[in-house]
C-alpha cells in the first residue's frame, strides 16, 4: 500500500489543501484522496507534488512492507 | 464540491425516473376507441379516473421538475462557466474529470454501475421470459434497474465527499 507524508509537508509549509492544489493543478478533494491514501497518484503528479513540497518522491511516498518485498 | 450540481445531477435524474414510472402507470391499459367514417375520422384514448390522476399529475410534476432543473443548470453554467453542463450532450454530466483524482472516483462508480447494469438487464430478460408479467411490470422492472444505476453511482461519488476537511 502506497502511504505518503503530503499531509505532514503540507503542514509544514502552511499550505491548504486548495493551496497545495492550485500549486500542482489539482483540485483540492484530489489532495485530500492523495492524504486520506485513497488513491494513488500518477508518477507526473507525485513529481509536482514533491516539487510543491520542496522534498523527493521517494522522500514523500513509500510502499509499506517495501523491504519485505524486495526479500 | 458538495453542493456542486454534477452531485445532484443523479438525484434529478431519479427523481425524473419516479415520475416516469407513475406516468407509465397512468398510460397503462387505455381504452382507445377509433372512430372512421366519412364524416368523423379520430382516434380516442381514455383512461380511468384513477389512472387520469396519475397520468397528468405525472406530466404536471414533470414540468414542474424540468423548470427547476432548467433553472438550477442555468446557475451551475453561470457560477462555473469552466464547467458547463449542456443538457443535451451524449457523455453523461455526472462525470467529474477535472484531474486524475475525479477521473479515478468516477471510474470506480462508473465499474459498480457496469457491475449492476451486468447482473440487472439479463436477470430483469430471464424473469420477464419465465413469468408471464404485464408490460407495464416490465417497464417498472427497466426504470428499477435505471434508479439503481444513478444510486449507486451517486452513493459512491458521495462516499469520496463525506469527510472531506481543509
Amino acid at each position: 500500500m502506497l502511504r505518503n507524508r503530503v499531509k505532514e509537508l503540507r503542514a509544514r509549509y502552511g499550505f491548504t489543501q486548495s493551496d497545495l492544489g492550485k500549486r500542482v493543478n489539482v483540485t483540492r478533494q484530489t489532495i485530500a484522496f492523495i492524504e486520506k491514501g485513497e488513491f494513488s497518484p500518477s508518477i507526473t503528479l507525485a513529481l509536482k507534488l514533491a516539487r510543491a513540497l520542496e522534498t523527493s518522491v521517494d522522500e514523500l511516498f513509500w510502499l509499506e512492507g517495501d523491504g519485505e518485498d524486495e526479500k | 464540491m458538495k453542493n456542486d450540481f454534477r452531485l445532484q445531477y443523479p438525484l434529478w435524474m431519479m427523481g425524473f425516473i419516479v415520475v416516469l414510472g407513475l406516468f407509465a402507470y397512468g398510460i397503462s391499459s387505455p381504452v382507445v376507441e377509433i372512430t372512421g367514417t366519412e364524416l368523423e375520422q379520430s382516434v380516442m384514448v381514455s383512461v380511468s379516473g384513477e389512472k387520469g390522476f396519475f397520468t397528468l399529475g405525472s406530466i404536471m410534476l414533470y414540468l414542474v421538475m424540468l423548470l427547476i432543473f432548467f433553472l438550477q443548470l442555468r446557475k451551475h453554467n453561470r457560477e462555473k462557466p469552466g464547467q458547463k453542463i449542456s443538457p443535451f450532450s451524449i457523455r453523461p454530466p455526472e462525470y467529474l474529470e477535472q484531474d486524475e483524482g475525479m477521473t479515478y472516483i468516477t471510474r470506480k462508480a462508473s465499474q459498480k454501475v457496469y457491475t449492476f447494469i451486468t447482473w440487472g438487464l439479463p436477470a430483469l430478460a430471464a424473469f420477464a421470459m419465465l413469468f408471464s408479467i404485464s408490460k407495464l411490470l416490465i417497464i417498472w422492472g427497466i426504470l428499477f434497474i435505471a434508479l439503481g444505476q444513478y444510486w449507486i453511482y451517486y452513493r459512491e461519488i458521495r462516499k469520496h465527499f463525506k469527510e472531506e476537511t481543509e
